[in-house]
């Protein structure tokens, strides 16, 4: 394209060339969203000029023009998002939400609007035990293919042998130190909790969920991440009050705290560790050698979704290899999806943080639908927070 | 002309209707429902089971730390939040020339049209180690942590209410009558007596309201310690947003909501009444 075409708006013709072109693949998503200004225009092209759509867009029927999806912080790509509602006409309102129980207490107060949502694998048996989603349709989702997904991280979708949800990305929870503040090469939990309370007293940040925050006092304790026995967790319980002073804060919104140097040590899930080690080298992300988490993220849609067709047409284009891979690339974490993994730059594919070796692996625990509900923890949580 | 004719009794409830229905359904309504949920249990997977136990009212020494900090910092906030704000009003009432009084008060509004959220999260950069204390370091003071401690809660509070607590006090003092400070200095009061006597006694009207509004507030209030107090300074109000959200302990929350519920009711009722005794003899109405 010349300088002087970049200031017209494309035409009509013009437009459907590109269009076809990227119908036949000759040309990248990306290129197609640059040229045709769809990455910023896209909600106009796609509700004001229908009629553009003559080929393919059939294929989608009439979605609607709205959709509701609630998901985590730095976890999509905006370029998919973009890319959907051009293709559709269905925008799309983000909701990023801070944790696996607020997005509970919300579908279970009802009347949210959200058409797809981003369960973790411990919430899902909880979900269908409350009847708060659907069964999938999977013909309604060709993309996904089953025998793509390694079982190990798409097993929990399936609660008594029915469906619910599929696979968005896996990780690991660990930690994630600045070598340059702190030398020594903490290892474990065990030693994550001695710096914080020695050398690096008054510089670590503990996640504000008790999942993550429980299960790494308890295994640094010797114990399982998932344990929900009352006298370990008054143990957990212990060791978080006496760390309390040595913190620099309690937050799951960790990143500014470690880029700006006042923290040295956090909780962390690995897709933030990528993003921290791109921006700063000294970031060292470890995943403890007495245990931590293994998590798998999904799509599910909620039993009362109002926009039930535009929810599985989303689910569909984001379970695309190239979209999940396209996803990926920005914000860090695993597509569970091994079609997916072949498309991703060889640096991405072979990432120690994204893909650790299976041996490390081992100590790893998901964590388990009642270490979610627990009371026990839900207050020990409280209490630590309060104290 | 009769009051109690029938067709004015019928526009006079036609028009409170509206009014009436708010306030049942949007305050008593819910207020039933929480105290309803106060005496009932969690759920096995969080939320409300129906019960009578008296359970989450004993449980509620165990936030104690949280109700402490609100009846310390919240005091603290609002005190702080008016000796910053009330110069800030008396000059503009006061000093500034009509040409640029607007202007400065719309400046004093301007924060207002962007969200407290995106505000208080500026704040954590500003507070953080590459902000102020960054700043610091350069004239040498070293090693000043600010954010996530209490001051940091306060600042952001101050920064927060301020314009709360600044137009209450600025119409209080832009009403006043002028000629009662030429008339003072007439009689040979010094600028600090005539402030004393009559500058403050008549703007008392507005430090009560803004007060009263900005501790209100406060009391609630979990966005500021939970942002620049890093989850250290711990709120009555993170407390509650917990409950809710994270542990979905509904009936614990619901006790701890009443509890507020009654301590703001003491509290304002005693400063009412307080406010009340110190303007005995003057009709000036509060708000």
């Amino acid at each position: 394209m010349s300088k002087s075409d970049d200031n017209k708006p494309i035409t009509a013709k013009k437009f459907m060339q590109y269009f076809r072109s990227y119908e036949k693949g000759s040309i990248t998503r990306r290129h197609f969203l640059g040229v045709t200004g769809l990455g910023t225009a896209m909600t106009v092209m796609g509700t004001a000029m229908p009629s553009l759509w003559s080929g393919k867009a059939h294929a989608f029927g009439d979605l609607g023009d709205r959709m509701v999806f609630s998901t985590w912080p730095n976890y999509q790509n905006q370029v998919n998002l973009d890319e959907f509602s051009a293709m559709t006409g269905v925008n799309i309102q983000v909701n990023a939400f801070g944790s696996n129980e607020e997005m509970l207490a919300k579908l279970q107060a009802g009347g949210t609007g959200w058409d797809v949502f981003v369960p973790t694998n411990y919430t899902i048996s909880n979900y269908v035990a409350l009847d708060l989603i659907q069964e999938l349709d999977l013909s309604r989702i060709p993309n996904y293919d089953p025998d793509a997904n390694n079982p190990k991280f798409a097993g929990p979708a399936t609660v008594n042998g029915k469906v619910y949800c599929v696979p968005k990305n896996w990780g690991t929870t660990g930690f994630i130190v600045n070598t340059k503040k702190i030398k020594s090469g903490p290892k474990s939990w065990k030693d994550f909790f001695d710096v914080t309370m020695g050398k690096g007293s008054g510089h670590t940040i503990l996640h504000d969920y008790q999942l993550t925050t429980i299960g790494a006092a308890l295994c640094a304790l010797g114990y399982s991440f998932n344990s929900i026995d009352a006298k370990e967790l008054a143990e957990a319980e212990a060791l978080l009050i006496k760390s309390k002073p040595h913190l620099f804060a309690i937050t799951s919104d960790y990143q500014p705290g470690m880029r700006s140097t006042d923290a040295w040590m956090s909780i962390c899930w690995n897709g933030d560790g990528t993003q921290l080690k791109n921006d700063m080298p000294e970031m060292d992300y470890v995943i403890a050698t007495d245990g931590g988490e293994i998590w798998t993220d999904f799509y599910a849609i909620p039993k009362d979704a109002p926009h039930l067709d535009a929810a599985y047409a989303f689910i569909n284009y984001m379970q695309d290899p190239y979209v999940q891979a396209r996803d990926a690339a920005v914000h860090g974490y695993a597509p569970t999806d091994s079609r997916a993994i072949a498309l991703q730059p060889d640096s991405l594919g072979s990432d120690p943080i994204l893909h650790p070796a299976e041996n490390l692996m081992n100590g790893l625990e998901f964590g388990a639908a009642q270490t979610l509900t627990d009371p026990i923890r839900a207050e020990v949580m409280a209490r630590f927070k309060s104290a | 002309m009769k009051v109690d004719n029938k067709p004015g009794r019928w526009l006079t409830a036609a028009l409170l209707a509206p009014t009436s229905m708010w306030f049942v359904f949007m305050l008593i309504f819910p207020l039933i429902v929480i105290l309803v949920f106060s005496f009932g249990e969690r759920a096995a997977v969080g939320g409300y089971a129906a019960g009578f136990t008296l359970e989450q009212y004993a449980n509620l020494p165990s936030r104690l730390k949280a109700f402490q900090n609100t009846m310390v910092i919240a005091p603290a906030g609002t005190l702080l939040s008016l000796l910053v704000a009330y110069p800030l009003a008396y000059y503009l009432a006061l000093r500034v020339s009509r040409r640029f009084k607007l202007m400065l008060l719309v400046l004093v509004i301007v924060p207002f049209w962007t969200s407290l959220l995106v505000r208080t999260y500026a704040w954590i950069f500003i507070l953080g180690g590459r902000g102020i204390p960054t700043l610091l370091e350069f004239i040498g003071i070293e090693g000043v942590r600010l954010i996530n401690t209490p001051g940091a809660v306060l600042i952001g509070i101050v920064y927060g209410y301020l314009p709360l607590m600044v137009f209450p006090i600025f119409v209080s003092l832009e009403k006043l009558d002028k000629t009662l400070l030429e008339a003072s200095s007439d009689l040979g009061s010094s600028p600090f007596k005539t402030f004393m006597q009559i500058t403050l006694p008549l703007s008392m009207p507005g430090i009560a309201t803004g007060c009263m509004l900005v501790f209100i507030l406060l009391m609630g209030e979990f966005l500021i310690p939970a942002f620049l107090g890093g989850g250290k300074v711990f709120f009555i109000g993170n407390a509650l947003v917990d409950l809710f959200l994270q542990s979905r302990n509904w009936p614990f929350g619901a006790a701890v909501s009443v509890t507020l519920v009654v301590i703001m009711l003491i509290t304002v009722s005693l400063y009412m009444r307080m406010v009340m005794r110190s303007k005995t003899g003057r009709d000036e109405s509060l708000m």
